[in-house]
């Protein structure tokens, strides 16, 4: 059961939407104009990301293929991030989006702590044109745009039309088709989150918690250094 | 092979470690000190030992807690904001209760001093009682904050809780061997008390160190990747510092009678134990967030 939510889960609802993303893993071709959409739709900082796209080879010369993955916040219907903040600086949208009060938030960290999807980040203080900084942050699915009738920035530009939004509560939209016609795979479904970001075609070596960690000598040299120097309020050495 | 991920931050840092070690120590050095007061002549009046300690016991605490407000509000990246937990109170969130309880607890610590420097008696008990209940809730609070995270299962574990009251009661110990052998106040009636307390706690965390490792040896995907994890980066702080230093040497020395009798050994294995306490929790603490950065 949903607690310590602002919005129930609105999923099935009659009368609400229950926005969602359904990511079509064929037609993604790593091009991370996702990624930039994002950065510019927000100016997110060097150093943080609301939206990323995961890179991994697998196999061998010749029989090698590269995979992938593009990450947002999932916006669960039942979000552990909404439950564990202390202030209610996240909170749940009856629309289903979680958005973040920066003016409330005390940036405690507990709601990254909380993300199973790592979908979180602390804007620094450091920053040039928008002077919010020294809070959490994260993926909005756009709310500012879909509640004006245009898609996320993300969708709009993803060139090989991988990322497809809209409401699940309708049946005629494009993602509860997809939904329905599909095998879709969410991540991590065993946290009880109910994420609603859908994929299509997910490779294993993407989704499974066990072949997360960096396995190359570089990724896993990046990974402890990033970790070494970037943990609680050494973010950015000290900025935050 | 090409590989590539942008990696968020590890939200919880050493100072978060220290905060949830000293944070315990001052909950159980109040338990101590407000013993005689709360307990008087039950069991044997064993707690009366702590009678010369209960002044400063109680300023101890008070140290240990104003050293423990500013350390969580600087990492705070809003540290101006420091009371909207208690403002914007949300309940299923165990980070608020603990704001709510971190000041309350100061107060039954000042209020009790009150009470003891005017000789007001019967304000003790009732002082005490409810100073011990808000002093044990501190490090179940913390325990809490990490075992409702359901996507780290290194932490959502219902053991951790009571893992880390256990632990707050060995680190606490501690703290008062050291400060009673430092006074002169180390006689046997304060040795059998602090004995009881501090052989028990080490052996529930013996037992709750062997569930841990048998769950994480046996459990999931994010188990198993944790327990790498922490046999490749946090072996010397585990095994060295933890299990050995930490719970199987003070075990051993508690278990000895002839240990028990010397308050430097006994005053020893409780400081090893407390170093246990820390390494135990920072462990917990450190690798429970790698798993999520790596996913």
């Amino acid at each position: 059961m949903a607690v310590g939510l602002q919005a129930p889960p609105s999923m099935g609802v009659p009368g609400k939407k229950r926005w969602a993303m359904v990511i079509d893993l064929r037609r993604c071709i790593g091009c991370m104009a996702c990624v930039c959409a994002d950065k510019a739709e927000f100016d997110v900082p060097l150093g943080v990301w609301r939206t990323i796209v995961k890179v991994k080879d697998t196999g061998r010369y010749p029989n090698t293929k590269r995979h992938f993955m593009p990450r947002l916040c999932n916006h669960c219907d039942n979000p552990p991030c909404v439950r564990n903040c202390p202030t209610e600086a996240t909170y749940k949208h009856e629309d289903g989006f979680v958005l973040q009060r920066h003016e409330r938030c005390i940036a405690c960290r507990t709601c990254i702590a909380a993300c199973p999807y790592n979908a979180r980040h602390v804007l620094p203080r450091n920053r040039d044109r928008v002077k919010i900084g020294g809070v959490v942050d994260k993926c909005t699915f756009c709310n500012h745009r879909v509640e004006n009738g245009l898609v996320p920035a993300c969708v709009q530009t993803c060139l090989g039309r991988s990322r497809i939004f809209g409401d699940l509560n309708d049946p005629d939209s494009e993602v509860s088709r997809l939904v329905a016609r599909h095998n879709v795979v969410t991540l991590k479904p065993e946290k009880g989150t109910a994420p609603q970001v859908y994929y299509i075609k997910p490779d294993r070596v993407n989704t499974e918690q066990i072949l997360s960690q960096p396995v190359s000598y570089a990724a896993r040299s990046d990974a402890a250094a990033f970790y070494r120097h970037n943990r609680g309020s050494k973010f950015f050495s000290g900025v935050l | 092979m090409f590989e590539y991920a942008e990696f968020n931050i590890g939200p919880w840092g050493w100072e978060i470690a220290v905060y949830f070690f000293l944070i315990g120590m001052a909950g159980m050095t109040f338990v101590y000190a407000a013993a005689p007061a709360v307990f008087g002549n039950i069991f044997g009046g064993v707690a009366r030992s702590m009678e010369p300690f209960q002044k400063v016991g109680m300023l101890v605490a008070l140290a240990l807690l104003l050293i423990c407000g500013p350390l969580l509000i600087f990492d705070l990246g809003e540290p101006a904001r420091f009371l909207y937990p208690i403002l914007y109170f949300h309940w299923t969130s165990p980070l608020s209760w603990g704001s709510l309880f971190l000041p309350l607890f100061g107060l039954c610590i000042v209020g009790f001093l009150y009470a003891l420097s005017t000789n007001k008696q019967n304000w003790l008990k009732p002082l005490g009682i409810l100073g011990m209940l808000l002093a044990l809730s501190m490090p179940l609070y913390t325990g809490l904050d990490l075992m409702v995270n359901q996507a780290r299962e290194l932490w959502s574990n219902p053991t951790i809780p009571v893992l880390f009251v256990i632990l707050s009661v060995s680190s606490g110990t501690a703290l008062v061997s050291v400060i009673q052998l430092v006074r002169g106040q180390f006689d046997d009636k304060t040795a059998e008390f602090l004995h009881w307390f501090l052989f028990v706690a080490v052996a529930t965390t013996f037992a709750l160190f062997l569930g841990e490792w048998v769950t994480l040896m046996y459990g999931s995907e994010e188990l198993q990747q944790a327990w790498t994890i922490i046999n490749d980066q946090f072996w010397v702080q585990f095994w060295i510092l933890t299990f050995l230093v930490g719970i199987l040497v003070p075990l051993l020395m508690v278990a000895i009678p002839r240990c028990c009798r010397s308050a430097q050994l006994f005053t020893l294995a409780a400081v090893l134990s407390a170093v246990g306490a820390y390494n135990f929790r920072a462990v917990l603490i450190y690798a429970g967030q790698l798993t999520q950065i790596y996913y």
